[in-house]
């Protein structure tokens, strides 16, 4: 039986598909950035997880409601209170990035981490974008 | 045509002999008086210092000298750098330092270090304590847990600049103003292969100092302890604990800072250390 998903995480998820992917592909310069990256990319917020497929610094596709199994290249994976957390503005100390919420146990990084960390700060950016509200 | 304004800041080479190697150092210094060491983070170097030389109201009673370490910022590494790999070692680190000092005939300098400066600077006043003014630790403790493996940092298929900067961008303040960030994470693009990975080996494997702090005398070498709140691989607790067991340590939780207080954040920084500047200064008028 699926979890059952709470409000709270139904509220976060609204938040990420405002930002992603619109705001990504809507920013030239990030987009350019990111122009290395090919890789499909699982983030999974609580219990619900969506696969991002990006190509050349752009977002080609945001799935939600995967199939099982679904391949991916590397996962993002974050309890309610890392993304809830990292997403205040200004975020408390601690809960302000990816690695301190590693650190802290609330978020891990799985599978093939060479195109992460080769585009670490792209991906950073990518994934902080709901912090703040659409420009 | 407008004038350039000139900064106070001069640079100079010189030649220290450390642990028998010649080494051609690169350093930058400003004011006069009581002379105070700066030693940069890993994988980084002196300009993290530029705005502290540029503050009348330090260089007024402080002659701020930075150097970057051999393999940093305008020093080479010594020759035959070419056949080892780099790994700073607590004794070449404590001996550089020393020499430096000794080359310039520093008196009883303030030696304030940060992040890896910080931790050598627990060393220095342990075993060194009487050849220092006073000693200023930012982002320092004994010891703190790895937050990701360190090969990531030099290998053929991540871009070794951009990986560093990406890895310690987060331990930048997200208040601290985009400007200063980005000049922050500018130093670490711009440090050699494997550089910083060679610093950490300083910092995470040979310079475990938990439980290796005795005997350091505060009241003839004062001891002030700085960590910024959104230090997450320096934590404010990492500091606590260190200051813990170091009988009249001063320590002082930075607000809006993360681990690179002098170049993130200037302005703020400089509210948090004028005052360690000055009961410095004082305690010894």
């Amino acid at each position: 039986m699926a979890p059952e998903i709470t409000s709270s995480e139904q509220e976060l998820c609204s938040r990420f598909l405002a930002a992603i992917p619109s705001r990504v592909n809507a920013d030239s310069h990030l987009v350019w950035r990111g122009r290395t990256l090919r890789a499909d990319c699982l983030v999974q917020i609580g219990a619900t997880a969506f696969l991002l497929r990006f190509d050349g610094g752009r977002i080609q596709e945001c799935r939600a409601d995967l199939p099982l199994p679904c391949p991916w290249d590397f996962a993002v994976r974050g309890s309610l209170r890392a993304w809830e957390n990292l997403w205040q503005d200004p975020p408390a100390p601690g809960w302000h990035d990816l690695f301190a919420l590693s650190k802290r146990g609330e978020m891990s990084f799985e599978g093939d981490l060479q195109p992460f960390m080769a585009h670490l700060q792209y991906v950073k950016d990518v994934l902080t974008l709901p912090r703040t509200s659409s420009m | 045509m407008a004038r350039a304004l000139i900064e106070p800041i001069i640079g100079r080479y010189g030649r220290v002999d450390v642990l028998g190697d010649p080494c051609r150092i690169y350093f930058e210094e400003a004011g006069q008086g009581i002379p105070l060491v700066c030693l940069h983070t890993a994988g980084a170097d002196s300009r993290q210092f530029r705005h502290l030389m540029c503050d009348e109201g330090v260089t007024r009673h402080y002659r701020v000298i930075a150097f970057d370490l051999p393999w940093h910022g305008k020093s080479y590494p010594p020759e035959g750098w070419e056949k080892i790999e780099y790994r700073l070692t607590t004794q070449r680190y404590v001996e550089t330092i020393r020499a430096f000092c000794g080359a310039l005939e520093l008196d009883r300098p303030v030696v304030m270090g940060c992040s890896i400066g910080g931790r050598i600077v627990l060393q220095l006043a342990h075993a060194h304590g009487t050849e220092f003014r006073a000693l200023i630790g930012l982002e320092a403790a004994d010891y703190q847990q790895p937050w990701y493996d360190s090969s990531w940092l030099h290998r053929g298929d991540v871009h070794g600049g951009e990986v560093c900067a990406a890895l310690v961008s987060g331990l930048v303040a997200p208040q601290s103003p985009p400007e200063h960030r980005h000049e922050t994470l500018w130093q670490y693009m711009q440090g050699g292969p494997g550089v910083f990975k060679g610093d950490l080996y300083f910092y995470r494997v040979d310079a475990d100092l938990r439980g290796k702090l005795g005997g350091i005398d505060t009241a003839r070498c004062p001891l002030y302890l700085l960590t910024g709140e959104y230090d997450f691989s320096c934590t404010p607790e990492d500091t606590l604990r260190t200051a813990g067991a170091i009988p009249g340590a001063e320590v002082t939780v930075m607000k809006e800072l993360g681990h690179f207080p002098m170049s993130e954040n200037p302005t703020r920084f400089r509210s948090y250390i004028l005052p360690v500047l000055d009961e410095i200064r004082k305690a010894g008028a």
